[in-house]
């Protein structure tokens, strides 16, 4: 497997670390790379959840808000 | 995780929340809409290392009384939509052609933003679709290519880009590069 690029900019730094997932996702077996994902993505959505944001207030966010 | 056949691709990746908030939705829906997931969520059951504040999704266009028991249907199950409470006003949001989104009860994140599939495009990546096996369901999804078209060229923001760059690495050998300026054409042209 290759090794992480450093990038120059922010965004190249993202765009090669998004290379670098791709691969190690794309050459290990579904439970290695879902087992990481997982930890990430539920902890994010328990965060969102304690959060607490509104209806109206996500609406409006998204400039959804509609009368 | 790996293509099965043409049109289906199994995964055995360990479903987080997000991806059993999906099935869940998906299991009431589909008894009352044909749909296809868009968009973000398709990189994220793919691997990507991110979660997303909402699902996209288009369904085929239903009338009041179908939309009215899946309404029904999605309450019953714990399900509510944010933009308003009487189905006859989420219906006429969707005829209209807007979204809406529903979440489950008391919640607002993560939630499903809900499209009929109004556009020649939107109405076309029904014919393409593909079916993703997952440990607990079945979801179906837009086309790989017509994926990384609409975010390389249509979407565009950084957030895209590296949406697109994730599915096309995960599944080089099996990207229809050609396919990719097809709908790149078709969207330069809706």
């Amino acid at each position: 497997m290759n090794k992480l690029k450093p990038g120059r900019t922010n965004a190249e730094e993202r765009m090669n670390f998004v290379e670098y997932w791709a691969e190690y996702v794309r050459t290990h077996p579904d439970e290695d790379w879902s087992k990481q994902q997982k930890m990430l993505i539920d902890s994010q959505l328990q965060n969102a959840r304690k959060s607490s944001l509104s209806a109206k207030k996500y609406l409006k966010m998204k400039g959804e808000l509609r009368k | 995780m790996k293509f099965i056949d043409k049109t289906t691709i199994q995964t055995d990746k360990i479903l987080t929340e997000l991806d059993l908030f999906v099935l869940d939705f998906i299991s009431i829906l589909e008894r009352y809409a044909d749909y296809v997931i868009i968009s973000g969520y398709i990189s994220i059951l793919f691997g990507r290392s991110k979660a997303t504040e909402d699902v996209d999704i288009f369904i085929r266009k239903i009338d009041f009384t179908t939309f009215t028991n899946l309404y029904a249907a999605l309450q019953k199950k714990g399900y509510w939509c944010l933009n308003a409470e009487q189905p006859k006003d989420v219906y006429n949001y969707l005829a209209d052609g807007l979204a809406v989104r529903f979440a489950r009860k008391k919640e607002t994140i993560p939630n499903f933003e809900v499209k009929f599939a109004v556009t020649s495009l939107a109405q076309e990546s029904f014919h393409d679709k593909l079916l993703v096996k997952t440990a607990k369901g079945d979801l179906f999804i837009s086309s790989l290519e017509r994926q990384i078209a609409f975010k390389r060229y249509y979407l565009k923001s950084e957030k895209d880009l590296e949406d697109a760059k994730h599915i096309e690495e995960i599944f080089k050998e099996k990207i229809d590069i050609k396919k990719i300026e097809v709908y790149k054409r078709m969207i330069e042209h809706e």
